[in-house]
């Protein structure tokens, strides 16, 4: 991958230039415009950053210029040029000549992008079969010289691997050693590190610099997280309902952006140093609920499954001991497999565990001893709308099961509190009506915050609420939560990967890793220096976005 | 594949099987009228049926009896039929082999046809030769296999085309020809449902595969169409067919009882039905043993077969 490029090397002719570009897609309820007149360069050796959030088209944009359309797209105007050459003119056999050989792509899960079932060496050396007319030996020589510069320790005992038997990051590597394989011209990076842990995410970014510095590869990357990009990119632009809506340097941009759109974008980026939660309770306030020594092993057997199969348990948590105050909000943060979601399960009633939940005056030993009072008191919010709201009850039954459960209110004044939780959480009473598919991402998640909120609780879990938002609704559900906190009353414990948020949020900020509780602190010794070398990788791995940082 | 799985598979098939000897043993305990009753008829006097009782070791505690049943099978000895006055082990050998020659020949035919059918189906959805295969595989699930045989027993073997024997068995030793055109048509009627099932199965996980992100990174990366069909769709696909097929072994078993019994094959199914009118109950030990161990084993050799295709299972 080392060496200039043998085509369109000129500085003349940009790598990629897609201009008055439109597509649409046909509908049984006509065509949807998923891209407008777009105009986008890829100069030589330059990374262009392409931010939008989901549904923006920039996804379109990538499977255009790999004529990778489903069949109902539409296109209509516009040219697509690489070096030059337009690709909408070019036959099928040709594209297959260019896939991979001339514009390759890293995709955004490297654990669904391999194939489980062949050996990671097979699938980084069959482009350079396929490209380069390589034997197989001299494809896996390659492939393990290609494997070593993304910085995998031994690349040959890796080739023999299967992708379930590597770890997220290497996996990744072995995705961008397959796009690099050929020495293309432009590389499309469809959210690369999305997918990824906070401190593998960061290793990845950091081997996209050093190979772009190395190889001078034309890059397109394309992200929801302005951030992110300004890390990466040269050129920016920002697209929006199909339309690019600002573009130019990448530090100008996040300097001085003109478009609103791009200035609410940036707002949106959580920035550790802008306080949103609620006022903190007294340090002297007595704890609402702790846990002490949680432990929780998985994988149990009977005794018959330990005969015929034994498998080894794992601890998915191990003496974890946390506290929450009543009012006051705790961030748990931890990449995953860290154990913070099942410390969430084991305090929200769902999982059972060792140890001790003290809650009020209240002791609890074990999941079967968990009650319904308890599970009136401590509600959960879960990550995906989609999956924790019944796509056949509409929003009024939904909120109003919690009422019908606990008793909140009487049978008459039921309807009366639906509107006033919908009020709460923002939603106008008329969507009482609506079924979970008529609402957007936000709005689930709103009407699943409701309805925790509905039973009245004393303390509520928010397992990566805004994990799968987009970034403009992340900051205004995470808003929404302190202004409930605030209206209530009620503890809360949030449990999330994104630090920045948390660190607007939270009181004290609890870290786990491999199971155990690492770091806990109070947010204003975040970068004190008795942090625990773990939470200071973590802080290391996310620095505020370029804007925000003078 | 790691040793440590083999082994676990096996242990798990012989608990398996030693349960199943036990509930056979336990079953025609339970019947009513034991094998001392059977052999004089009902209006045996009681001092008759007690002597009959000591001379077949009746009158012994059900432990003492199950070990020497079990002692007996480990040691090739099934008993003594009690109508056939042969060694059980030799008339369920025959039909054994019997039965093993049709289904064999129909499990490959309905291989070889369905997987294929299933995979086209899956890359040609929605055109013409998607909805013919789905046709096909609609009729041919809901026809029960009388129903098929007959309909091919009047269109195939009836006087108007009579090109295959409506019945009887040739053995594929005696002469290939013969075999084959006597298996023609129970193969078919017990491989129409396979097939049926089978190649839906292949379809629906086919479609799925198809649309995964790993198929789209192998298109994206220039790889021909035939590559990425064959080397990165089909291993992902034929993991759960060949579940559904070790499945289908034992909707194979049951199917074979009526399909020899109408085409008059001399196999374990028609033996099964005479055992049991006739009451022979060490025939029908035997046969209900040697098909659960039929299934067991299709059951290993299948989870051996998912193991090479998808390397994930092999440490699981």
């Amino acid at each position: 991958m080392a060496g200039g490029n043998a085509r369109g090397a000129d500085s003349v002719t940009p790598v990629l230039e897609v201009s008055g570009y439109s597509l649409s897609y046909a509908t049984p309820s006509g065509p949807v415009h998923a891209l407008k007149n777009v105009d986008l360069r890829v100069t030589h050796g330059q990374t262009h950053g392409l931010v939008g959030e989901s549904g923006s088209g920039k996804s379109s944009l990538a499977w255009a210029i790999l004529r990778y359309l489903p069949e109902n797209a539409i296109e209509n105007d516009g040219r697509l040029l690489l070096s030059g050459e337009n690709l909408r003119d070019r036959t099928h056999p040709q594209i297959l000549e260019i896939r991979g050989r001339r514009i390759s792509m890293v995709f955004q899960d490297p654990s669904t992008s391999l194939n489980p079932a062949m050996r990671l060496g097979e699938q980084l050396s069959e482009v350079l079969i396929r490209h380069r007319g390589l034997s197989l030996q001299e494809a896996l020589e390659e492939s393990e010289a290609a494997l070593a510069r993304t910085g995998i320790a031994k690349p040959g005992d890796m080739l023999r691997r299967y992708p379930h038997e590597a770890s997220g990051g290497e996996k990744q590597r072995v995705v961008i050693a397959t796009a690099f394989a050929c020495n293309p011209e432009l590389i499309v990076f469809d959210e690369p590190t999305t997918a990824l842990d906070i401190i593998t995410a960061q290793q990845i970014l950091e081997l996209f610099n050093q190979l772009q510095d190395e190889t001078s590869i034309s890059a397109l990357y394309i992200s929801h997280d302005l951030g992110l990009v300004s890390r990466v990119a040269d050129v920016v632009s920002v697209i929006n309902s199909g339309e690019i809506v600002e573009s130019g340097p990448c530090a100008e941009v996040f300097r001085t952006p003109r478009n609103d759109y791009t200035k609410a974008l940036l707002d949106a980026v959580p920035n550790p140093k802008q306080w949103l939660g609620v006022k903190e309770p007294p340090s002297e306030a007595p704890a609402l609920m702790s846990a002490k020594g949680v432990t929780v092993e998985y994988g149990r057997q009977s005794l018959l499954g330990q005969l015929l199969a034994p498998k080894p348990t794992h601890l998915g948590a191990q003496e974890v001991s946390i506290e929450v105050r009543k009012g006051e909000l705790v961030g748990l943060v931890g990449e995953s497999g860290s154990g913070k979601s099942t410390m969430g399960k084991v305090l929200s009633g769902l999982q059972d565990f060792d140890g001790v939940v003290r809650f009020g005056d209240r002791d609890f030993a074990r999941l079967a001893q968990i009650d319904r009072a308890y599970r009136r008191a401590v509600q959960i919010v879960f990550q995906h709308p989609d999956a924790s709201l019944n796509p056949r009850q509409r929003v009024r039954e939904i909120l109003s099961r919690p009422l019908k459960l606990y008793d909140i209110v009487p049978r008459e004044q039921r309807a009366e509190r639906i509107a006033r939780l919908l009020e709460q959480v923002r939603l106008p009473p008329e969507f009482a009506d609506r079924l979970p598919h008529q609402l957007s991402g936000g709005e689930k998640q709103r009407v699943a915050i409701a309805r925790a909120f509905a039973a009245e609780p004393e303390l509520v879990i928010c397992d990566e609420i805004t994990a799968s938002l987009d970034v403009s609704v992340q900051a205004s559900v995470a808003e929404l939560l302190v202004s409930l906190q605030r209206q209530t009353g009620t503890a809360c414990l949030f449990i999330t990967h994104d630090l920045n948020l948390v660190r607007q949020l939270a009181h004290r900020i609890c870290v786990m890793q491999h199971g155990r509780l690492m770091d806990a602190f109070h947010r204003d010794d975040a970068e004190g220096p008795d942090r625990n070398p773990y939470t200071r990788a973590l802080l290391k791995a996310v620095p505020p976005p370029a804007s925000q940082a003078a | 594949m790691t040793l440590g799985y083999l082994v676990r598979r096996l242990l798990a098939v012989i608990l398996v099987l030693f349960v199943v000897t036990f509930a056979v043993f336990a079953i025609t305990m339970i019947l009513p009228g034991n094998a001392a009753v059977m052999i004089l008829g009902e209006y045996g006097t009681e001092e008759a049926v007690a002597a009959m009782e000591r001379r077949l070791g009746l009158d012994r505690p059900w432990y003492i009896q199950y070990l020497d049943w079990i002692g007996g099978i480990l040691r090739g000895d099934l008993g003594q039929s009690l109508r056939l006055s042969l060694p059980v082990a030799d008339v369920v050998g025959d039909a054994f082999w019997n039965s093993a020659s049709l289904a064999v020949t129909s499990l490959v035919s309905v291989t070889v046809i369905a997987i294929p059918l299933g995979v086209l189906a899956a890359i040609k959805r929605g055109t013409v030769a998607d909805l013919v295969i789905g046709i096909f595989s609609y009729i041919g699930a809901s026809m029960p296999e009388f129903v098929t045989a007959t309909l091919l027993l009047i269109f195939l073997a009836g006087p108007a085309l009579g090109l295959f024997p409506a019945g009887g068995f040739v053995s594929p030793g005696e002469s290939l020809g013969g075999f084959s055109s006597h298996v023609v048509l129970p193969a078919a009627t017990l491989g129409l449902i396979l097939t049926a099932h089978i190649s839906r199965q292949v379809r629906s996980e086919m479609s799925e595969v198809l649309s995964s992100d790993y198929i789209r990174a192998a298109r994206l990366k220039g790889l021909r169409e035939r590559r990425v069909i064959r080397r990165h769709a089909l291993p992902n696909s034929l993991a759960p067919a060949v579940a559904v097929i070790s499945l289908d072994i034992g909707y194979l078993l049951g199917g074979i009882i009526v399909v020899e019994e109408i085409f008059a094959w001399p196999g374990l199914g028609r033996l099964l039905i005479y055992a049991l009118e006739n009451r022979d109950l060490p025939v029908i030990q035997a046969i209900t043993l040697v098909l659960a161990t039929v299934y067991a084993l299709s059951n290993l050799l299948s989870d051996i077969v998912i193991a090479i295709l998808d390397p994930r299972v092999r440490y699981a």
